[in-house]
């Protein structure tokens, strides 16, 4: 080191080539200003024709669900299609479905967190209320398959008069902590991102109403440089707690299955498996969710093509992760010699439920391939169709996992052909109504993008940039 | 419509505020005069439990009253075990009373339950000589029908209610005026039976009454074995066939294991002879001639397929390769040319098995057959020399009834003013060319005595309720011979009569007590001494003791044989010109059960196929009409046309329709209404059972069908093993030898807290099902049911795969590999009623319930602790602590747990859906709540059940051994103290149960048997419920022959090679055999 480098020399950075340059994660530079305006006044402003378009039918929906779950709690588990041999259906598929769209959000905070990802900032808050929504929804089914839902909490080990504990062996009982565990994670995890935004929703409230209810919910936060600091401390360290929930959640609904002995669910690739197509579909559903929400809100600055370009490759690879365990069961089945397994498969594919593979084939493994073309990755038409058919498709993957697999196993005189009925249906479209009226309710009422981080990820945050702190004012005008 | 029962409105007091001022009115002497007051009909509120209590407590305190005002002299009519010592009846601890179902020909001899003055359960009698405790599934179901609140409850006139008291002044007024005009006029309507007691009434009103006539009819034509025999052999004689004196059977279409009368008995001795107890013995060999898919026909070790009409030809070439030249049978020539597609082999090779087996083999005829067909069974036995040995010709009382056709003629003919018929459906029964609704009406008065107010009751003018067989005295002869009484358990529930009451009276029996009649045709039975001591012992046991009948020896009448064979040989049949076979049901009988809902869901032992009658069809008929299951078609027959659902019956003959009548009624009641189509109306005089002619046309509709089994093929799994008996001789180990291969397990990973717990056990309870002797006649299943308080849950619930049955029949066709091509395996359940190898499958039974797996998969999975294991080796069930994730239905490999998906006990069937909106009707709630075993939990809404091998048996049988064993410290259960329900009702003792800690006890034994295998033992669940594997004894010489083993083995072995070929080498066992209890 030269005792004379006491200036700087400007050093000549050559322009990076274009085709390597990488998008910036917020788009036309815009200021710190913008983006507490823009993402502020989604709550701020009346709310959109569309949002009541779109609230008023998922109400209804709900409304529907609070029935049919009445009509189901007061009636019996017989409204549902469920039957012998087929005693987990609908009930069970929807819930590991909406399990699995509640993936994404945790894996986008914490493990993108932890990994600093800094594209994350721009979809993490709407990816974690998705979350939280989404596992509310899955909660409802296992909470009332149950022939006597009244009797729910004999699933938790609370000491009673009879000294009868709970069946620790039973990965149902496993279940119970792993997703109230991971709900309660998720929900304080999410909350605690929301507590700076709320402060600034706070400061612009123009209202006694919102002021109050924001400053409420804001605790107290001044941004001083010691709320800064613990608030930093401890976004990470339940970004740490969160990190093992999101490999344990699914693992464990997973081992609702596998610990069983029935061909087609009693299988060790299942954890895995079961956290990759989870993964896979939380990242459809938060397409499903951002694109249109991203145009309707003209947030295409804050939610970027390279979030969308990123979001697809990330389908992409955890798509073909579930495409190769499909093939691994396949295999293993007929590795094993076991003829139950054996037949499991070829029933799977041939059998009288071949339509239900096929489905779950073709959109879980096939068309995500499209996304190998940067072309398809850049229209935000396939990419939305694509990011529905994930989801159709992991829905059939659960019910192929567990209706298949249930409807013939080992003595042929029960095998049965399973079919839904119109309150499996109805209830199926209540959970969208909750999870609808939930998000829609999410993004009118509070910041759908974390405002403080995404200020994080511009390009003038960053000291070391060329064009340091003050000067976006001169390059780019605030308006729209 | 039939409407909840109605009390009795009689005007006036029903309460009397002081003795004194009851007992001057007359109302109230008739009323002491009778030995029951009226019964619940006459209180106003429905019946219940409580309410019954009440009611009994009333009747004993009335006959006191009785005695103590009008010094009546008769005997107090109580119930043998409560005359003795009534101060030590304890409540709660069940009572056993003998008694005996009529049957058409006979009675069966029962031991009933009574649990605090309720019948709720039937059992066999076993201290009867002849029987073993087995009863039949008819018996089991029928306590339901005494709390049928469809019952006739009320006595009624033009419609009218009416009380009892003045229908009794109605009959007292008939039979005086019969007794004037010598009975002109008067014409009886019975049902076929062999009560003593009726048949000295009908003697003591002939000869009061010479000019009346009786009739019998019963649409089923069971007395053609008594007909034929009565032929054949020149005397009234009825033949019981002995099964288990004979080595080789030939069924020509006789489903003498279904559908024939004194079902338990032939189970009983058929079984007793398909026994095989090591690679020594020799089990009976089948040959069965039939044009159905009968239970008989799941046994055959030959069957031969024809047309149910082509039987009597079969039949004849069958007697002229028999009989030769020994008989001069010239006609015999004329029919004996065996039918088109018959091997003429099969019958030669089939008469030489019969040839070298003289007086050890039986030829029998089934009642759907003409009477030629049964003279020669008659003379085919005769010239083997059967006669005396496997057939046993019984006299019988010469049969002096008219039938119904002559009836109808005098009716017809204006002949008859009073018409009486006791019991019977004749308006829904009758053939329908008599066009009985009409001529019934031609009487000038119609009296009727009927169980249900059903399709006969609008065209009567009187109609008085019957009771129940346990609410009645009575006596029958069984199948042997022996008397038996008929003894009631409970006051008549709405104040029905009995048939002999109503026989008194019109014989002027003012009094009527049924008591005395039976009590003094019994005497007439005792040649002096102490009748009181023999009537007391009768009723205790239950019969009376060297009563039966002494077998004749008698000759041959072969000119009798020779003129029935004077018909015209059979036509060909196709797919113009079909035949109809009609048949008894298996369930609904002639439809007289119609109306019981066990009966109605318990799965036809055949089809599976619950709540309705199909038309039953082979596959090549259905091609060539292009039809298929559930397609509704139109059947012509003569002026006569059906309509009803198609379903494709493996096994079944060619261009044969096969007809099950019972259903379809229009008065029926709330259960069975809506059940199925009417076939009766094309049922002639002529052509009762088989008829040629007919056609069929697609409607063009479809039908839902409730199957409980929709799976035909046990798909190569060693799930049922079997073996011809060459093979079992060979290697007796091969239905062990079938065991898939697993790995040892060195030491296991986790060790079974049950191999700890079992050590504390005091027995350890096991069951072992013989497959060689299930004959899948389904008693166990109602049994069950009956025991274990298992609700019925409707046709649209069964549909959906819900039926609540603990013990299940599974049944599996087996076709010749080559054509069970791997493909198939994967389609839809519905594809394979086309596929080419249901033609002429084999089949095979199992009874299948919980395995009670030592290491239960269904255990572990509970999050609730619900279903666990005990230390006496029971997977029980904690209802109470159910939440109902059905997670253990789902790990169960049996798929024997089932889920109460509604409140099938607390909701009218038709009402599931609506949930708290729905309630049973009060009448009908109360009655099925009498009916409950009150030592069984009833089930709510939400939970899982399954079998518990009756741990309410188990449970009581350990108290009674513990109170008995005192201070002496044995208490443990002895073997044969008590036995399961199903194991109970078997009559073939397939079902055997007992403690697998005793090493002499049965169950030990046959789990030391080298066919006994458990079913998937690969996945080392170690049931305690072990079957052994089925034997058959088919004959080398016969065309039909497999030389490969019976179908379902040659089946399994193309799927898993052949058994045995690893494991054969010594020291190299599979080492996955359930370890029982070591």
């Amino acid at each position: 080191m030269s005792a004379g480098a006491t200036h700087l020399t400007p050093v000549n950075i050559p322009e990076t080539p274009p085709e390597l340059q990488r998008q910036p994660l917020v788009g036309n530079l815009r200021s710190f200003g913008w983006i507490s305006n823009r993402v502020s006044s989604l709550s701020e402003d009346p709310a959109p024709l569309w949002w009541w378009v779109l609230f008023v039918p998922s109400a209804l929906a709900l409304g529907m669900l609070v029935f049919m779950v009445s009509y189901q709690i007061s009636t019996g588990v017989g409204v549902w299609g469920n039957m012998r041999p087929v005693m987990w259906a609908w009930d069970i598929v929807n819930f590991v479905w909406w399990i699995g769209i509640g993936h994404a959000g945790t894996l986008i905070s914490a493990i993108l967190f932890l990994l600093r990802q800094r594209w994350r900032t721009g979809v993490n808050r709407a990816a974690e209320a998705m979350t939280i929504f989404a596992v509310m929804c899955a909660g409802i089914y296992p909470a009332l398959h149950v022939g006597r839902a009244w009797y729910d909490w004999w699933l938790f080990p609370i000491p009673n008069s009879n000294s009868i504990w709970p069946q620790f062996r039973s990965p149902l009982m496993w279940d119970v902590f792993a997703v109230s565990t991971y709900f309660t994670v998720s929900v304080l995890f999410w909350y605690m991102g929301l507590i700076p935004d709320l402060a600034v929703l706070r400061d612009r409230a123009r209202t006694r109403v919102r002021q109050f209810l924001y400053g409420l919910f804001a605790l107290g936060w001044t941004g001083s440089n010691r709320h800064w600091s613990n608030y930093e401390k401890a976004y990470l360290i339940l970004a740490g707690l969160s990190t093992p929930l999101v490999l344990s959640v699914h693992s464990i609904v997973s081992l609702d299955f596998s610990v069983s002995q029935l061909p087609g669910w009693h299988t060790t690739i299942f954890p895995p498996y079961f956290v990759a197509g989870a993964v896979f579909s939380g990242f459809g559903m938060v397409l499903t969710l951002l694109i249109p929400l991203r145009s309707m809100f003209k947030l295409e600055d804050l939610i970027t093509m390279r979030h969308i370009d990123v979001m697809c490759k990330v389908t992409l690879a955890t798509g073909s992760i579930v495409g190769y365990a499909y093939a691994m069961e396949f295999l293993i089945a007929w590795y094993s010699g076991n003829p139950n397994e054996r037949f499991h498969f070829m029933n799977r594919a041939m059998g009288p439920y071949q339509w239900a593979w096929l489905m779950m084939v073709s959109c879980n493994v096939l068309v995500p391939q499209f996304f190998w073309f940067k072309k398809l990755r850049e229209n935000l038409v396939v990419v939305f169709i694509i990011s529905i058919l994930v989801n159709v498709g992991m829905w059939f993957e659960r019910f192929v996992i567990i209706v298949l697999s249930l409807h013939r196993d080992f003595i042929p005189s029960s095998w049965g052909y399973y079919r839904p009925t119109i309150v499996d249906i109805c209830t199926y479209i209540g959970t969208f109504g909750l999870f609808f009226t939930c998000f829609l309710l999410f993004i009118r009422f509070l910041p759908m993008i974390a405002i403080s981080e995404v200020k994080g990820v511009t390009p003038q945050s960053d000291p070391h940039h060329l064009l340091g702190g003050a000067k976006e004012k001169e390059l780019v005008p605030d308006e729209d | 419509m039939n409407q909840a029962p109605k009390q009795d409105t009689v005007p006036g007091r029903r309460y009397w505020r002081g003795l004194d001022e009851l007992a001057d009115t007359p109302e109230f002497r008739q009323w002491v005069e009778r030995e029951f007051p009226d019964g619940a009909s006459e209180w106003a509120d429905p019946v219940s439990r409580r309410h019954f209590m009440k009611l009994m407590s009333a009747s004993f305190l009335l006959a006191g009253v009785g005695f103590a005002g009008n010094g009546c002299r008769r005997p107090v009519e109580k119930i043998l075990p409560f005359t003795q010592m009534p101060e030590n009846y304890v409540h709660g601890v069940a009572q056993l009373y003998a008694t005996a179902m009529p049957t058409r020909s006979g009675a069966l001899p029962l031991v009933v339950r009574s649990n605090d003055g309720r019948p709720t359960k039937i059992e066999g009698n076993n201290l009867h000589p002849d029987s073993n405790g087995g009863t039949d599934r008819l018996a089991q179901a029928s306590i339901l029908d005494l709390y049928d609140p469809d019952r006739a409850a009320d006595f009624k006139k033009a419609g009218q209610i009416i009380s009892s008291a003045v229908a009794a002044d109605f009959l007292a007024d008939l039979a005086r005026h019969m007794q004037t005009n010598r009975g002109e006029g008067v014409r009886f309507l019975l049902e076929p039976g062999n009560s003593p007691s009726r048949r000295r009434l009908q003697r003591v009103l002939s000869e009061k009454c010479p000019q009346a006539k009786w009739h019998a009819y019963e649409p089923i034509g069971l007395d053609v074995h008594t007909r034929a025999a009565t032929l054949a052999f020149y005397q009234p004689v009825k033949p019981v066939f002995r099964y288990d004196a004979a080595d080789v059977v030939v069924s020509l279409d006789c489903d003498f294991l279904g559908s024939e009368e004194d079902l338990h008995n032939n189970i009983r001795r058929f079984a007793s002879k398909r026994q095989v107890e090591g690679p020594e013995g020799t089990p009976n060999r089948l040959y069965v001639v039939e044009g159905l898919m009968s239970l008989t026909g799941f046994q055959a070790d030959h069957r031969l397929r024809v047309a149910s009409s082509a039987v009597l030809q079969v039949a004849a070439a069958l007697a002229s390769e028999v009989l030769g030249q020994n008989l001069n049978l010239a006609d015999l020539q004329n029919v004996s040319q065996s039918p088109a597609g018959v091997d003429p082999n099969w019958i030669s090779q089939c008469a030489k098995d019969l040839k070298a087996n003289g007086g050890r083999c039986v030829v029998v005829a089934g009642h759907r057959q003409p009477q030629a067909v049964h003279l020669l069974a008659h003379a085919i036995n005769a010239a083997l020399g059967n006669i005396g040995k496997t057939v046993l010709l019984q006299a019988v009382p010469e049969t002096k009834e008219g039938s119904l056709a002559e009836l109808a003629q005098a009716l017809k003919g204006g002949q008859v003013e009073t018409l009486i018929i006791l019991g019977g459906n004749p308006v829904y029964t009758a053939p329908s060319d008599l066009k009985w609704p009409t001529v019934q009406r031609q009487a000038h008065t119609v009296v009727r005595l009927g169980y249900y107010e059903d399709e006969t009751a609008p065209l009567c003018d009187w109609h008085l309720p019957a009771a129940h067989y346990l609410e009645s005295w009575g006596d029958a002869h069984t199948s042997d011979g022996t008397l038996v009484p008929i003894q009631p358990l409970i006051a008549p529930l709405f104040g029905g009569w009995t048939e002999l009451e109503v026989l008194a009276r019109l014989a002027g029996d003012t009094v009527a007590s049924p008591y005395a009649i039976v009590r003094e045709t019994f005497a007439g039975f005792v040649s002096g001494g102490d009748v009181e001591g023999a009537w007391r012992k009768f009723l205790h046991d239950g019969f009376l003791a060297d009563s039966a009948a002494k077998p004749l020896a008698l000759k041959l009448n072969k000119e009798a044989v020779s003129q029935a064979l004077s018909g015209p040989g059979a036509t060909a049949l196709s797919k113009e010109n079909l035949e109809v076979v009609f048949h008894r049901d298996y369930r609904v009988d002639d439809g007289r059960y119609n109306n019981n809902g066990w009966l109605q869901e318990l799965p036809d032992p055949v089809t599976k196929i619950t709540w309705d009658n199909v038309v039953l069809v082979s596959r090549k008929t259905a091609e060539e009409l292009g039809v298929k299951n559930n397609d509704k078609v139109d059947i012509k027959l003569g002026s006569g046309t059906v309509r009803g659902p198609i379903w494709v019956q493996p096994g079944l003959a060619d261009y044969s329709l096969a007809l099950a009548l019972g259903y379809g009624r229009t008065r029926a009641g709330r259960v069975g209404q809506g059940a199925g189509f009417d076939v009766y109306p094309l049922r002639t005089t002529e052509a009762q059972h088989i008829a040629v002619g007919a056609t069929m046309a697609k409607v063009g509709e479809t039908y839902p069908i409730s199957c409980t089994q929709q799976h035909w093929s046990m798909e190569g799994r060693p799930i049922i093993r079997e073996a011809n008996l060459e093979q079992y001789r060979h290697n007796p180990r091969f239905a062990k030898e079938m065991d898939r291969e697993e790995l040892p397990v060195v030491a296991p990973l986790y060790p079974n807290p049950f191999d700890q717990l079992k050590e504390h056990g005091l027995h350890q309870w096991g069951m072992a099902i013989d497959l060689n002797r299930c004959v899948g006649c389904s008693s166990c299943i109602l049994a069950c049911q009956s025991e274990n308080n298992v609700p019925i849950v409707g046709k649209d619930q069964v549909a959906r795969g819900r039926e609540m049955h603990w013990l299940r029949l599974d049944r599996y066709y087996s076709g010749p590999p080559a054509k069970t091509a791997r493909a198939d395996t994967f389609i839809r359940e519905e594809r394979q009623q086309f596929e080419e190898w249901i033609t002429n499958p084999q089949v095979v039974t199992q009874p299948m319930l919980c395995q009670h797996c030592e290491a239960a998969p269904c255990e572990n999975v509970c999050p609730v602790n619900a279903t666990s294991h005990n230390e006496e080796g029971l997977n029980v069930m904690t209802y109470n602590r159910c939440v109902g994730t059905r997670y253990c239905s789902n790990n169960c490999p049996y798929k024997v747990r089932r889920f109460n998906f509604f409140d099938f006990n607390k909701r009218p069937l038709n009402k599931l859906y609506w949930g708290p909106l729905a309630n049973r009707a009060q009448d009908e709630l109360e009655l099925v709540k009498m009916v409950r075993n009150p030592q069984v939990t009833v089930r709510m809404r939400g939970v899982m059940e399954k079998c518990s091998y009756c741990l309410q048996r188990i449970e009581q049988a350990r108290i009674e051994q513990k109170t008995k064993a005192g201070a002496s410290g044995d208490v443990v259960v002895p073997e044969g103290k008590f036995t399961t329900a199903c194991a109970q009702a078997c009559p073939a003792e397939a079902i055997v149960f007992g403690n697998l800690n005793d090493t002499n006890s049965r169950v030990s034994k046959l789990k030391q048997s080298d066919r006994n295998y458990s079913v998937l033992p690969d996945l080392l669940t170690k049931p305690r419920t072990t079957y052994l594997a089925k034997v058959r004894n088919p004959n080398p010489q016969m065309p039909d022959y497999n030389p490969g083993g019976p179908l379902s083995l040659q089946n399994i072995e193309a799927k898993m090679g052949p058994p045995g070929e690893e494991n054969a080498a010594e020291g190299h066992k599979a080492t996955n055999e359930p370890k029982g209890a070591e």
